[in-house]
């Protein structure tokens, strides 16, 4: 996507990556000083949405490990199956 | 398929069996047997022991590798002149046998059986496991298995890992804490399975697909520590291996402490040398430093928004007080120039005035002369008639009338008798000249 045609439906990036990579086109548009008022404050808010999408994915990964047994979500699946057989 | 085809095969051969030779007694025939199976070319063979036993003068065992299985067996007398030591032909073992195959008729009691002949066994070196991993890994690299993985996109930010590790490794303590530098706390899912032995390549294999089989999982490690290639040898498994290849999950391998060692890490989306490398890998973004990261371009953000807003707002406070300065501009030229007008209007009355004064002084000079001369002419005419009065009154008018002055001697003039009769000598003045004379006097 061109920097310079701000993201208008403001959808959800489809990943961090692409978050940030539309992220970095923002910066590089809003350094180039080239963005009029209209663009600049779309830009802004754009980016803006776009750095809580992020920080909300990293704070998704920033409590600490969580540790979880194969087996264990396995033999979980495997009771859960087997009470919804339960009549 | 192939069952099928097999059984019809059997059917059409059953159906020409009046028509094949025979029939045989069997027991020649499994002699007859023996003698083909021994007339085959002996050869070396390379797989892992398993299944060891012994009998007084044998030991058997099987050798076997992903593929399949022969059964073997050694003279007791032959595995004590290979000279391996005690317990080394043992379940696990890679080894090389040289033989061939025989069969054991068996007799009156005796089962038959078939067996490879080993009369020399060895255990494997590091030279033959490399060659048995060159020759797989050629036919894999040719089939396009070292790509299929490479191919997968890898998260940058993956919520959960799964890992195919030995629970009470250190692998997977440098794992975690590998993950934990990198400030991330998402889940892992772990799926422990022996690193090591024959029994391992199944485990890890089955791991790798039930984690892979789980939508949550964004990537999967399997790591262990070093070891010898032998240690390694069930990371070169190839049902193991072709089983990597296919996942849809991208799969990290830190295997040993060498990269491209085992056939896994060639298969595997990365190789990395340690657990540590396999952290970052199956987490390529740093979170501590993204985090940083992210905070700088919030500032950014903010900074670009407040600042177009701020230098347009000032930008149009200077436009809206553009017509007022310039008012004032035109003002202050104008009062300038008004100053100007009345100090130059000053100068020039001034100047003019005193031009006037000048031009009035030379004219009252003018007139003062002209009025100056006037009056002479006056007083020179009154001068005249006085003179002319004076002259009508001069002695010297009445002496040429015929009168004579006395005087002293002094010339001072004798006005009665009584001077004239004092004096001693007198003179008698008269309009052409004087006449000295002596007074007589009368004696009476």
């Amino acid at each position: 996507m061109d920097a310079s045609e701000p993201n208008q439906s403001a959808t959800k990036p489809d990943s961090y990556e692409a978050a940030v990579e539309r992220l970095e086109e923002i910066i590089d548009r809003l350094d180039s000083g080239q963005a009029g008022l209209r663009e600049t404050l779309d830009l802004c808010k754009e980016g803006k949405e776009l750095v809580n999408y992020c920080a909300a994915e990293l704070d998704e990964v920033g409590e600490g490990l969580k540790e979880l047994n194969l087996d264990d979500l396995a033999a979980r699946l495997d009771s859960s199956g087997a009470g919804a057989e339960t009549p | 398929m192939e069952e099928s085809l097999s059984q019809e095969a059997r059917a059409q051969q059953a159906s020409a069996g009046p028509q094949l030779p025979g029939p045989f007694a069997v027991g020649r025939y499994a002699r007859k047997l023996q003698e083909e199976m021994r007339k085959r070319a002996r050869v070396q063979l390379i797989g892992e022991v398993t299944g060891v036993s012994r009998s007084k003068v044998q030991a058997y065992f099987e050798l076997r590798d992903g593929e399949g299985a022969v059964p073997c067996a050694i003279w007791l007398t032959d595995l004590e002149k290979a000279g391996l030591g005690d317990g080394a032909l043992r379940d696990g073992a890679e080894v090389v046998i040289c033989g061939g195959p025989d069969y054991y008729p068996g007799g009156g009691q005796a089962s038959p059986s078939f067996s490879f002949r080993a009369t020399h066994v060895r255990l494997a070196g590091e030279g033959d496991l490399i060659a048995r991993l060159e020759a797989l890994r050629k036919q894999l690299r040719a089939e396009g298995l070292f790509e299929l993985q490479k191919q997968l996109a890898r998260p940058l930010l993956p919520k959960t890992i799964g890992v195919v590790t030995a629970e009470r490794g250190a692998a997977r303590r440098d794992l975690c804490a590998g993950l934990e530098r990198r400030g991330w706390g998402g889940s892992v899912v772990w799926a422990f399975a022996p690193v090591q032995d024959r029994h391992a390549a199944p485990v890890i294999g089955r791991a790798l697909q039930d984690l892979a089989a789980r939508p949550e999982v964004e990537a999967i490690v399997v790591t262990r520590g070093g070891g010898s290639l032998a240690d390694l040898w069930a990371f070169c498994d190839e049902t193991l291996c072709r089983t990597v290849a296919m996942l849809r999950v991208p799969v990290v391998s830190a295997v040993g402490h060498e990269r491209d060692s085992t056939l896994i890490d060639d298969v595997a989306a990365v190789a990395c040398s340690t657990p540590t490398h396999a952290a970052e890998a199956a987490v390529p973004l740093d979170c501590l430093a993204a985090r940083g990261s992210l905070e700088r371009c919030a500032v950014a953000l903010r900074r670009a928004g407040e600042g177009a807003v701020e230098a347009r707002s000032r930008h149009l406070g200077a436009l809206a007080r553009g017509p007022a300065r310039a008012l004032q501009r035109q003002r202050s030229d104008l009062n300038q120039k008004i100053r100007e007008i009345r100090a130059a209007s000053e100068r020039g009355l001034a100047d003019r005035t005193s031009f006037q004064r000048r031009i009035g002084t030379v004219v009252l000079e003018r007139a003062r002369r002209r009025a100056l001369g006037a009056d002479m002419e006056q007083q020179r005419e009154g001068l005249k008639r006085a003179a002319v009065a004076l002259r009508a009154h001069e002695p010297e008018r009445t002496l040429e009338r015929g009168y004579a002055l006395v005087e002293d001697e002094g010339g001072e003039p004798l006005t009665s008798a009584a001077e004239a009769g004092a004096a001693e000598r007198i003179s008698l003045r008269f309009s052409d000249g004087r006449v000295r004379a002596k007074p007589e006097r009368d004696e009476a």
